[in-house]
């Protein structure tokens, strides 16, 4: 047994915090991962900058073959890029990873060399059609029809809460392409170009309008459009579910680095001639955050270490889910209560601390236990066959 | 809208709570409405057999049942305020469900004119006690799954079958025992209630010890105990019926819970303004305020809810929700303020004498034991609060669905 | 990274929990929870014959060289088998102390002896303000000739009335700081003077009260240096935590399997209750606390092995398990329902030994603190 990161990644590790010190203003107190806050005009151009870079420096897709613009480096390479990345948080890592994985997983030749050497070089963004008014939990209830014509597939419908698909080029879209509910999805791609696809943004609550409902009007998709088999989307969602691996351990990163903003804050603040540090219930609260976070990282480090042994990471990857959606929204919840008054402050009051992170996290981590997958859903999968094995019915 | 008291019970209450100063030893540090210690220790039975007849003495027995079968007719708020005063106290000799949605209300709603005549009054003075017999080892949650047969022959009900988690069982003279009367029935269309004496021939009893180390439980095996038809209670393989009457009375339990645990909490704050750690008094500990605080308001306001509760049944409005939440809260809050006990004593929690029980405490093994072994006790025997007369999950599901209208959960195909 | 155990830790663990599922059945579980010493001499001698009282210790004092992670995998089933007996007592709060700063004589008095299952120790550090800091710490030894004299009273300490030495914290200076003038002292479990009992507990393990009157010990008796054992105290601390905290995974990895089972079997309302799914989001919920556990603990044991130091990492598995056990037991208990709170259920003993174990060298709360301290606040 060795906890350690080897040398190689310890190096790596460095160099990315080196790249990052260069790249990131020297202000920077971090934005959330995922493509949400990207949609803040303020990051929005720093979020492409981010992703050019990293394409420019081969860090994107690390893992992939080197003919399509990956490195090969290990799994492990790849997880210290990202989670350093989640920690600091830094924008413009898109979701264009997961698809990429994708079209590594299911794609034929032809889509491989057109899709993902772009994706490596940081050129494109890419958004997700998965969600539907009437598919949420439920994902397979997707109603967006894709009717096959003789030379392209024809896209009526709605997608809902596609996340930054109002800068995307392309998004994955899962379709119906017969009545059979779990045997009758396919998976196109398609060009947000296209005519016929009108798109609304949908503001959240923490007031970015990173949300896309995206409406398809006898949207024509070519047919060498289609990613994996007709009616085989249901293998390329559960692969898409099994690769979500990693979205819980990010959400702890970022939750560290706002433990650690908020720690400092209780260094330096002071209340009635004594630093907040020295609060006992303060110290307390914050020491069992602390307590969460790295029992949680541990988990994280340990799914990690089980994807790179071939071992199963279904129930693993539900639990760090889970867990880390909690810790986050306890996180923001000791840091609205010991800012206090301040706590609710907008970024742009004169009297605002911490940037108005604590805000921001408040309202958002609201999403954390139901964004790509809600946590009732990752305890039935944690429950059921491919972890506690308990019964259906 | 009013809050207060008026007069007449407050000078009630005041009756009530001198009655009760009188009346218990002095060194009496209360017993948990459950009725678990009196019925696991000789010494504390023989002290609530008394208390048992001194109520019957001032007529606090079947308070609002009519006079004609020993109850005094009075109000309800009444029977409320000797509950509230008698749960506080820790007084034992009063088992507040024999006398309200259980057994007397049953008979007194439900049964034959007989009945009423022979069942009532011994309890209002005082000389019997009850229990229910519902739950079988493959009838818990599910309890309309129950075995138990009673078969009619002739002019006897001859019951087989086994019962178990049968409390109060051991000292009871007689018992609401729920049977099956007809086997091809769906389950809770076959279910009547048949009151047993319990020192009938056939009937043996087997004490289950609680984890608390409190012997109050009995499995109950029924070999062809012959009960008289003029037993049943209410109509032939009606008792689902009764069932949900009985449940919507029973208001008491959860209301109990948070007011017998308030007078933990009075003792754990009492111990923390007495008990200094290195030159302080731990109720100077901010951590230690600050949790105490918090228990204090949630029992508030589950006492307060609890009064809501008695509002809405003197009222005659339906309870089931409200009785429902206030289970919940007094199954979650007991546990609770275990847990914070036994945080506030730290290393002294793990002490005490077995069963929580005061009157035998070893000189030795017990001699550091603090508040006789109280949160200890509390610790192990609140355990139970959450699954104990209806687990939380079912109670919640009677809120999501009478209450808040939520569909059922469809039922899975019979195989 | 590499999280697998090695092929010897695979047999360990896997030997263990064959050996004590033979040898420690819960009749006998809570035969010595009733009896007086809380362990049978018979199993303490093959587990030493089993090279388990001497994992730790290197092998010239007849141990066998183990590290803190192997131990920790063999607590683990220990707890998982709920195993009365002093060998945390013996082996961690008496034994890893001694060989960590005895001299050598004083190792080789006593290290061989207890690797032979012939001695057992304990530490003797909890005053009646029960607390775990330096102010606490106010038994006074006092320096008479060769010997120093310690009178006083000592409580919940472990197995003290059939420890054959025990390792007494005591005051020999009042500094400025009460961190300074405390000392350790070996002594004989069998000296004048020496008077104890054993407290009725919870868990039914043994905890004494011990009372010093006058008890004469020799200098060469003292462990490690004179108004230094702070230091030691600090240390001892981290490691009965770790120990105590692979004990209770083993524990709460039992209840989680003996659920899972129970929910399976359990049939109501014509389905098995582990279909229903509140139930199944229960377990789910155990079985994050039981699994982030897990890694935490073995990660803390590994540090620890490897001499990397793990003050941090200590306390957050402490910290975490102390509340994540007591959690998992509640919930076994609300799953099993009435069946699970009777006495005769192994359930219960489970729930018990969660709460002995949060209290043992520091609850949540006193983790807390440090880690707090650890994060510069």
């Amino acid at each position: 047994m060795d906890f350690r990161f080897t040398e190689e990644e310890e190096a790596f590790r460095k160099e990315v915090q080196d790249f990052l010190r260069k790249s990131l203003p020297p202000d920077w107190l971090g934005v959330d991962p995922g493509p949400e806050e990207e949609s803040r005009e303020e990051v929005y151009p720093l979020a492409l900058e981010m992703w050019r870079n990293l394409g420019a420096k081969g860090w994107i897709g690390l893992t992939w073959p080197k003919e399509y613009g990956g490195q090969e480096a290990s799994l492990w390479k790849e997880m210290t890029l990202l989670q350093e990345l989640a920690y600091r948080g830094v924008p413009g890592m898109d979701l264009a990873i997961a698809q990429a994985d994708l079209f590594l997983n299911f794609g034929p030749e032809e889509q491989k060399r057109r899709f993902i050497p772009p994706i490596a070089r940081g050129e494109v963004k890419w958004a997700i059609g998965m969600s539907e008014p009437n598919a949420g939990s439920d994902t397979f209830a997707v109603q967006l029809r894709a009717v096959e014509e003789e030379d392209c597939f024809v896209l009526n419908g709605q997608k809902i809460w596609s996340s930054g698909a109002h800068h995307a080029k392309y998004q994955v879209v899962y379709a119906r392409t017969d009545p059979d509910k779990h045997l009758g999805l396919s998976v196109f791609i398609v060009d947000l170009e296209s005519p016929g696809i009108t798109m609304r943004q949908i503001t959240q609550m923490t007031g970015i309008p990173a949300f896309c409902e995206v409406f398809f009007d006898n949207v024509r998709v070519p047919k060498e459009n289609l990613l994996g088999e007709k009616n085989g989307g249901w293998q390329i969602l559960l692969h898409a579910f099994g690769a979500e691996r990693t979205y819980g351990l990010f959400i702890i990163y970022n939750a560290k680095r706002y433990l650690e903003q908020l720690v400092q804050y209780c260094r330096e603040t002071y209340v009635n001639g004594q630093p907040l540090a020295k609060d006992p219930l303060i110290r307390n609260r914050l020491a069992q955050i602390a307590i969460e976070i790295e029992v949680g990282l541990n988990l994280g480090h340990e799914l990690n270490w089980m994807a790179t042994q071939g071992m199963p990471t279904v129930k693993a990857s539900s639990q760090i889910k889970v867990h880390g959606a909690a810790v986050a929204q306890r996180m923001a919840n000791l840091g609205q209560q010991i800012l206090g008054l301040y706590g609710p402050l907008n970024e742009d009051s004169k009297w605002v601390k911490l940037g108005g992170r604590f805000r921001h996290t408040y309202l958002s981590a609201v999403a954390f236990s139901m964004a790509g997958g809600t946590s009732e859903t990752s305890r039935n999968h944690i429950a059921g066959r491919f972890g506690l094995g308990l019964p259906r019915k | 809208m009013d809050f207060r008291f008026t007069d007449e019970e407050e000078a009630f209450r005041k009756e009530v709570r001198d009655f009760f100063e009188k009346e218990l030893p002095p060194d009496w540090p209360g017993v948990d409405p459950d009725m678990y210690h009196e019925d696991s220790f000789e010494e504390i039975h023989q002290v609530s057999q008394e208390m048992q007849r001194k109520l019957a003495a001032k007529g606090w027995l079947g308070l609002t049942w009519p006079k004609k079968y020993g109850g005094q007719e009075a109000p309800l708020w009444k029977q409320m305020i000797l509950e509230e005063v008698l749960t506080y106290r820790g007084a034992p000799g009063y088992d507040a469900y024999s006398f309200l949605g259980g057994c007397g209300d049953l008979i007194l709603e439900f049964g034959t004119e007989e009945q009423r005549q022979k069942f009532i009054p011994p309890m209002c003075r005082g000389e019997v006690k009850w229990a229910t017999g519902m739950s079988e080892p493959n009838a818990g949650s599910d309890l309309a799954n129950l075995q138990l047969r009673a078969d009619l022959q002739g002019d006897y009900f001859i019951l087989n079958g086994q019962k178990t988690w049968q409390s109060a069982a051991h000292h009871a003279d007689y018992g609401l025992v729920y049977c099956r009367t007809d086997p091809e029935a769906r389950k809770h269309r076959g279910i009547s209630i048949i009151i047993v004496d319990y020192k009938s021939p056939g009937i043996t009893m087997s004490r289950i010890v609680h984890m608390s180390e409190l012997g109050a439980f009995n499995e109950m095996f029924y070999d062809n105990v012959k009960v008289p038809k003029e037993n049943l209670l209410g109509e032939l393989n009606g008792a689902w019926g009764l069932v949900m009457a009985a449940l919507s009375h029973e208001r008491t339990y959860g209301v109990q819970l948070i007011v017998n645990i308030k007078r933990d909490l009075d003792l754990l704050v009492q111990y923390c303004k007495e008990t200094r750690v290195n030159g302080q008094p731990l109720a100077k500990n901010a951590l230690i305020r600050n949790e105490l605080a918090d228990m204090a308001i949630q029992l508030e306001v589950a006492r307060t809810l609890g009064y809501k509760l008695n509002w809405m049944a003197l009222k005659g409005l339906n309870v089931i929700t409200t009785a429902n939440q206030m289970k919940i809260l007094g199954g979650i809050l007991t546990q609770k303020l275990a847990i914070l006990g036994m945080q506030i004593l730290g290393l002294y929690g793990q002490l005490g004498p077995a069963g929580g029980n005061w009157r035998q405490m070893d000189e030795k093994k017990d001699k550091w034991a603090k508040l006789g072994g109280r949160m200890k006790h509390l610790y192990l025997s609140t355990v139970c609060n959450t699954i104990a007369g209806g687990t939380t999950e079912v109670a919640r599901n009677a809120i999501a669905t009478m209450g808040l209208g939520l569909p059922r959960e469809p039922r899975p195909e019979k195989k | 990274m590499d999280l697998s155990f090695s092929e010897e830790q695979e047999m360990l663990w896997k030997s263990a929990r064959d050996f004590l599922a033979n040898k420690c059945p819960k009749t006998m579980v809570r035969e010595m929870e009733e009896d007086e010493k809380g362990y049978v001499p018979e199993l303490w001698k093959e587990m030493a014959d089993l090279g388990w009282i001497g994992l730790p210790f290197p092998e010239k004092y007849g141990g066998g060289g183990f590290s803190f992670l192997d131990l920790v995998v063999l607590l683990e089933e220990m707890g998982r088998a709920c195993l009365p007996g002093p060998f945390i007592s013996t082996v961690v709060l008496g034994g890893l102390p001694i060989l960590e700063w005895g001299t050598e004589e004083q190792k080789q008095n006593i290290l061989p002896q207890v690797c032979e299952g012939k001695a057992i120790l304990t530490l003797a550090l909890t005053e009646p303000s029960a607390r775990y800091d330096a102010a606490s710490i106010q038994i006074k030894a006092t320096p008479e000739g060769d010997n120093y004299v310690i009178s006083g009273t000592k409580l919940f300490v472990h197995d003290a009335h059939i420890a054959d030495s025990i390792i007494v914290v005591a005051r020999t200076a009042e500094k400025a700081s009460p961190e300074e003038g405390i000392t350790l002292f070996i002594v004989d479990g069998k000296s004048p003077g020496i008077s104890t009992f054993v407290l009725r507990t919870i868990a039914g393990d043994k905890q004494c009260e011990l009372t010093m009157d006058k008890v004469k010990v020799p200098k060469a008796n003292i462990l490690g240096k004179v108004d230094q054992g702070w230091g030691m105290i600090k240390k001892i601390v981290e490691w009965a935590a770790l120990a105590k905290s692979a004990e209770m995974m083993g524990g709460a990895q039992q209840v989680l399997e003996m659920t899972i089972d129970y929910a399976k079997e359990r049939v109501q309302f014509d389905r098995p209750i582990g279909s229903f799914q509140i139930i199944q989001h229960y377990l789910a919920d155990m079985s994050i606390d039981v699994d982030s556990s897990r890694v935490s603990l073995h990660k803390a044991a590994w540090m620890l092995g490897e001499g990397i130091p793990c003050t941090k990492e200590i306390s957050v598995i402490k910290g975490w398990i102390s509340e994540a056990y007591r959690r998992v037991t509640a919930q076994a208990h609300q799953i099993h329902g009435a069946i699970g709170f009777t006495k005769d259920h192994d359930l219960e003993l489970y729930f018990r030994r969660a709460k002995a174990g949060e209290l043992f060298f520091g609850d949540a709360d006193f983790h807390r603190e440090i880690v707090a301290q650890q994060l510069g606040l």
